[in-house]
């Protein structure tokens, strides 16, 4: 290896870095409207590594490196290399298979493992989510690949679920009608598949209504958040009262011979027994 | 009673305003025409799905219908042949459904219309009229609904906005449907477009999921 191979090379891999670089701004001036992003930016990729790895291939020679004679000369040197560089290679080959498989894309919405949020990139070795408190997290790929992946905007509809709760003194009828025609008012609250409004159980405290809506999954989480609110301001309007959790307690007193209230004989008899006990009931 | 839009020019500017909209603007022309009703409240589609009462066809025969369509309101900045969208609103209520299963569907803007064999007389800031041609190749079908890919929606308008569209029955329920560039009536003249420049894709859109 001589310094002008040396320079030779390192002015062709430089070139093919230049290269490659125009002709993904090229292709993203060009492509940007026609393109979804995702698609993009896994296209560019692939052009920008396959540029830059023919120009590199190029070069080799210039620096006395044969690549075929490279790819001969696996044997030992790759056993080596492959064993110290087993993670990447894990990482590469995950990320691959993640490109060509795409259980997710850039701006969807996932939950892997531990990590939720929206998919900001998928890189060869790496996914960089950002949570939604906005953290920036990277997830090698081999973790990716052999993680649960929960993909929230994958379908193009999602559904959600509120209880409400009335009181047991209210028109349950009355009330599935105005949630009802909340729930029609709302754009994004879908036609179809219909919305399911009924009253679920017989509770503690109140009788539970079900209602169910399926909406737009691009804006699932507004359609939830708006549509409990109006639901409880129209149920309030009707005069449908949403109430608080609640115990209905009987007070039971006695009379004693110069006629004063005293607790209940049993309650006399629990607080002889226990010293401790000194509430009535 | 629908919110007023004022253009007002202060100085070398204009000012545009609506209920809570308020932009300032370079001195420009500015167009006001209807647009493809698929942006309010928010743009998450880009199909619309047009119910209509049930029509059956006969076999090889082919009909022509009119139904009533949502229309939103366009205002465009013009400079030369250069535009730029502004705003749009409507005063039409806008409803979403899904045409399909929640795996593989598309989410659609719904309206239900009911049918003319003519040209029906319209709210014309709140709807449109399109025209529908049905040919069905095959066997016995029941139509009642129409799904259309609005990023190649033609609108033609002059009192009232309009559009062509035709659908081609390939089977109980299958069909594709397309918009064609064409007014309905004489003397129309062609709305600005806020998709033109994403389309890349064929202009058609298969119908798989049934056609009532």
């Amino acid at each position: 290896m001589n310094v002008t191979g040396f320079v030779t090379f390192a002015l062709l891999t430089a070139f093919g870095i230049v290269v490659a670089r125009l002709i993904s701004v090229y292709l993203k001036r060009t492509l940007a409207d026609r393109i979804p992003k995702n698609e993009l930016n896994v296209m560019l990729r692939v052009i920008n590594f396959a540029v830059v790895s023919v120009f590199v291939l190029t070069a080799l020679p210039f620096v006395g490196v044969n690549p075929t004679g490279l790819i001969a000369a696996g044997g030992f040197a790759g056993l080596v290399v492959g064993f110290a560089s087993r993670s990447v290679v894990a990482n590469l080959v995950s990320g691959i298979f993640l490109m060509i498989e795409r259980p997710i894309r850039i701006g969807d919405q996932v939950a892997i493992g531990d990590v939720a949020g929206f998919v900001e990139d998928v890189q060869i070795l790496s996914t960089i989510i950002r949570t939604y408190d906005g953290l920036f997290v990277r997830i090698p790929n081999e973790r990716v690949f052999t993680s649960n992946i929960t993909n929230l905007t994958a379908n193009p509809v999602r559904r959600f679920e509120y209880v409400v709760g009335i009181s047991y003194s209210d028109d349950a009828e009355r009330a599935v009608e105005v949630i009802r025609r909340v729930v029609e008012e709302h754009p994004f609250a879908l036609k179809e598949p219909e919305p399911q409004i009924f009253v679920d159980e017989l509770g503690e405290s109140s009788v539970n209504i079900v209602v169910r809506v399926w909406s737009p999954s691009a804006v699932w989480y507004e359609v939830k958040t708006e549509l409990l609110w109006k639901i409880k301001v129209e149920l309030e309007k009707a005069g449908i009262e949403i109430p608080f959790p609640q115990r209905v307690v009987w007070l039971r007193r006695d009379r004693d011979e110069l006629g004063k209230d005293v607790p209940a004989r049993e309650d006399r008899g629990n607080n002889d027994q226990d010293s401790r006990g000194g509430g009535e009931r | 009673m629908f919110a007023p839009v004022r253009v007002e020019r202060v100085g070398r500017r204009l000012v545009y305003e609506r209920e809570g909209v308020r932009k300032i603007l370079p001195d420009c022309e500015i167009v006001v025409n209807p647009v493809e009703p698929v942006n309010l409240p928010k743009n998450v589609t880009r199909y619309l799905m047009v119910e209509f009462p049930p029509i059956l066809l006969k076999p090889n025969s082919s009909e022509t219908i009119y139904l009533k369509f949502p229309i939103e309101i366009g205002v465009f900045a013009k400079q030369g042949d250069k535009v730029t969208v502004v705003d749009v609103f409507s005063y039409e209520k806008p409803k979403y459904t899904l045409y399909g299963s929640p795996r593989r569907g598309v989410v659609c803007r719904w309206f239900f219309s009911d049918v003319w064999y003519e040209i029906p007389e319209v709210d014309r800031l709140r709807h449109g009229v399109m025209r529908l041609d049905i040919r069905n190749g095959g066997d016995w079908v029941e139509v009642g609904r129409v799904v259309l890919d609005c990023y190649a929606m033609k609108i033609y308008y002059d009192s009232f906005a309009s559009c062509w569209a035709e659908m081609r029955v390939l089977g109980k329920s299958t069909a594709v449907t397309d918009f064609l560039d064409r007014p309905i009536a004489k003397g129309m003249r062609k709305a600005l477009e806020l998709y033109t420049a994403r389309r890349l894709m064929g202009r058609s859109f298969t119908m798989e999921w049934g056609l009532v």
